[in-house]
């Protein structure tokens, strides 16, 4: 975003893109087809499901080029536009093909106070690689994200849409690497919440224990 | 009836009226960019904010609240509304930024957000002039902005697809255009891509915004980043006249304004009428702008031998006269369904004078072209005006093979083309003496006329259109033509530059005015020169003689008639049995 408010500059998409992917490819299983018609099914509409198959979608191709927002648009009976306009509006969705890993490192306020840019920096040095762009490995692509709601425990990065790592060092984002480059996927770690200060010794910025699941159960159902 | 505060004056309404329609009805503007009565409501723009209030009741019994004045207490909602999403309910009381400093307020500052990042280049914008944001900033906005740091850059110029061109910078992405393509067109051919500062409308990749009905957008747009390929910085606004007309393209006769400057018809905009095209106009319909001002004829000639040779007025349709006279019974006319009902009617008369015979008219149908909406397969204006008027159309078999034996002696054309339409051949007319009212030098049938008349056109003349479904329309002259014809004169718009332009005015231009005639003023002069007076004249006089004596054209007279048409008697009522369903 810093970059983009020195040069505001929106470029014109590619209006004639290569196809990535071949007609023999480009196709839903009867299984995924079933997981589609289930979505729609809840909605009164199936412009409701459009959010759902594209995230499908990406994790069965990878990413979103054209030809595969053309096929979404084919299963879901929609305007190839609309379809097309709703991926664009979302940075989750990705456009173009991506590395392994997906770095979106937090930039935003309380993330930059806490040394959110000092820890894409690193991640650039240490990745050789510029923020925006993937890895010439094709294994990390680095990116800016604008808050992701963890100001509690900036600074923080997600990693391919999905786990949050928290309170980043350069040690901690050594260790991370590793375990990705190893193959260990990134654990879901729940941030504490402020009722849990007490518990916590006052000390919000502790890192939290990992719990299984996307849930932080309510204080009562604790185990422990 | 249910009544509504609007600004200390009270009215009645009736139904569940949008505010802001309701008040575009009764005269109080409100500011608006996205709504569009014919569209959904998103309320993207802001734009249209009031403060809307009722009286306050009391939880249990239900009663209006009145202070210590006896006044009701007025209750207002927390935040300011937007007028065209808010249906208005009894008792209502609403505040425009006439009667609000902080409607007035809220307004100032959408606007000064929307024009944050829009280029300030309206002194070479299309759309300054008639700009609902350039009018709306001057109104409703503020002075001077207080942003001021480099804008964002969108993409200038882009080419959406064949007709329209996209500046994404001047876009304030109130979505009209989008909407239109999901609800009106239904080709869903363009979205808003990308989010926040960045967006703007486009067409996904590989797909052109090319549906027969896009040139609509540019009309919708309030602001200049959709624009026209044919108009683009063609002309300013304020120096084209616009007059009220109707499209001839086709049958369906969509209502217009044509934009002339300098004589030349420079872009056709759709005029609403809810009864024949609502707002819309087909692209086809506004490309047509050209027809008025390409391959126009120089002047009236007659054929000596085989090179044609301009000639005088007075002289050619003297010729004509002396033909028409020497043929008498053998003289044939063909109607026009591209003439106004004034000049078939005119065309008829002579034949009366001549003792000839109307071989009626040659249809021009395409099948297949048309769309059930403002497309039609006949590409005509007038059938159902020449078939009111008893000309039906023309037996090809027959009139081919008389043409072709030499039994027709001479051959009287209205604007038509009957060799391009496939009726005869230039050679098989050699044996015959052929009268040719006609548009455009294109017209095959000229190598084979002895007299060509030039005829003004639909953008030219006055007369009436008879639509498909029985729609009689009447067009004004939206250019002038060469030579004085005082009752053309009397109906050009009272503000225009050519009708009091003097040749001394440095803005006045003579070079595009074409040399033609009305048929109707035409068809008397040699009428005249054959010893007999044809009356009515002049097309009002005409239509009223019409729409006495012909029961199908009942009531259709040009002041009846005004700028939205009238709808005449059933087609079933005059069509004979033996022509139902002929076509």
């Amino acid at each position: 975003m810093a970059d983009f408010i020195r040069n505001p500059v929106v470029a014109l998409p590619d209006p004639n893109p290569e196809s990535h992917f071949s007609e023999e490819e480009l196709i839903f299983t009867e299984d995924e087809k079933a997981r589609i018609a289930g979505w729609v099914s809840q909605y009164p509409t199936s412009d409701g499901a459009v959010m759902w198959t594209l995230w499908l979608a990406q994790e069965k191709f990878g990413f979103l080029p054209p030809e595969v927002l053309q096929l979404v648009a084919v299963e879901l009976s929609l305007p190839y536009a609309q379809v097309y306009g709703v991926a664009t509006f979302y940075t989750q969705y990705f456009k173009e093909k991506k590395g392994t890993f997906v770095l979106d490192v937090c930039t935003c306020f309380s993330c930059q106070f806490c040394g959110g840019y000092d820890i894409l920096a690193y991640l650039e040095e240490k990745l050789e690689v510029k923020r925006g762009h993937t890895s010439a490995c094709g294994r990390y692509t680095l990116q800016e994200a604008e808050c992701l709601g963890a100001c509690g425990s900036a600074p923080m990065m997600q990693v391919n849409n999905g786990p949050y790592a928290h309170n980043l060092t350069p040690e901690k984002i050594d260790e991370l690497l590793e375990a990705m480059e190893a193959g260990k996927p990134l654990p879901f770690v729940s941030v504490t919440l402020p009722q849990d200060e007490d518990e916590m010794g006052g000390n919000r910025r502790t890192d939290a224990e990992a719990v299984e699941g996307y849930i932080t159960p309510p204080r009562s159902e604790r185990t422990q | 009836m249910p009544q509504v505060i609007i600004d200390g004056k009270s009215y009645e309404f009736e139904g569940r009226p949008s505010l802001l329609q309701f008040c575009l009805d009764h005269g109080i503007e409100l500011p608006h960019f996205c709504y569009h009565p014919s569209m959904s409501v998103p309320a993207n723009c802001r734009q249209c904010l009031v403060d809307i209030g009722a009286p306050m009741r009391d939880r249990q019994t239900g009663e209006i609240q009145v202070d210590e004045q006896g006044e009701p207490v007025i209750q207002y909602f927390p935040k300011l509304q937007t007028s065209c999403s808010h249906i208005v309910s009894d008792g209502q009381v609403v505040h425009t930024a006439r009667s609000s400093e902080k409607v007035k307020d809220a307004q100032r500052d959408t606007l000064e957000f929307l024009l944050i990042n829009h280029p300030l280049d309206c002194p070479i914008c299309d759309q300054a002039g008639h700009c609902p944001l350039q009018i709306q900033a001057y109104k409703y906005g503020p002075e001077g902005s207080r942003f001021e740091f480099r804008k964002v850059h969108k993409p200038k110029k882009v080419k959406l697809g064949p007709r329209v061109v996209l500046d994404a910078e001047r876009c304030i992405n109130c979505t009209r255009c989008v909407r239109f393509t999901d609800e009106i067109s239904k080709s869903g051919q363009l979205t808003i891509i990308e989010r926040g500062v960045k967006n703007y409308p486009m067409t996904p990749p590989g797909v052109s915004f090319d549906e027969p009905y896009s040139m609509n957008v540019i009309d919708l747009c309030p602001v200049g980043a959709l624009t026209s390929v044919d108009f683009r910085f063609q002309a300013r606004i304020w120096e084209m006249a616009s007059t009220p007309s109707i499209t001839t393209t086709n049958a369906k006769g969509s209502n217009c304004h044509l934009w002339v400057r300098d004589n030349l018809v420079l872009r056709i905009t759709p005029r609403a009428n809810p009864d024949v095209n609502e707002f819309w106009l087909p692209d086809e319909d506004r490309l047509a702008y050209r027809r008025f001002n390409e391959d126009r004829p120089a002047g009236p000639s007659i054929a000596g031998g085989t090179r044609a040779a301009f000639s005088s007025w007075d002289a050619s349709l003297q010729r004509a006269a002396e033909i028409l006279q020497s043929a008498g019974e053998n003289a044939v006319f063909i109607a026009s369904a591209y003439a106004t009902v004034e000049d078939n009617w005119m065309l008829m008369q002579l034949a009366d004078a001549v003792g000839g015979q109307v071989a009626g008219y040659i249809p021009h149908i395409d099948p297949g072209h048309g769309d059930g909406w403002l497309c039609t397969d006949d590409r005509t204006p007038n059938r159902q005006g020449c078939e009111r008027l008893g000309i039906y159309p023309i037996d090809e078999t027959l009139w081919r093979a008389r043409i072709e034996s030499g039994e027709v002696t001479a051959l009287y054309v209205l604007e038509d083309d009957p060799v391009a339409s496939g009726l005869c051949s230039v050679e098989s007319l050699a044996g015959t003496e052929v009268i040719l009212h006609y548009h455009h030098t294109t017209n095959q049938t000229l190598p084979a006329a002895r007299v060509a008349l030039p005829a003004a056109m639909a953008a030219e003349t006055i007369g009436t259109f008879v639509n498909e479904s029985g729609r009689a329309q009447r067009v004004i002259p939206a250019k002038a033509i060469k030579g004085t014809n005082r009752t053309l004169m009397m109906q050009m718009g009272l503000s225009r530059a050519d009708r009091h332009g003097t040749p001394f005015d440095r803005w006045h231009n003579e070079s595009h005015y074409i040399d033609c005639k009305p048929s109707w003023e035409m068809i008397p002069m040699i009428t005249r020169a054959l010893g007999t007076e044809i009356n009515p004249q002049g097309p009002r006089k005409i239509m009223q003689h019409i729409s006495e004596t012909n029961p199908a054209f009942a009531g259709a007279t040009h002041d009846a008639m005004g700028l939205t048409g009238i709808d005449l008697c059933l087609k079933e009522s005059f069509q004979p049995a033996h022509l139902e369903g002929t076509h």
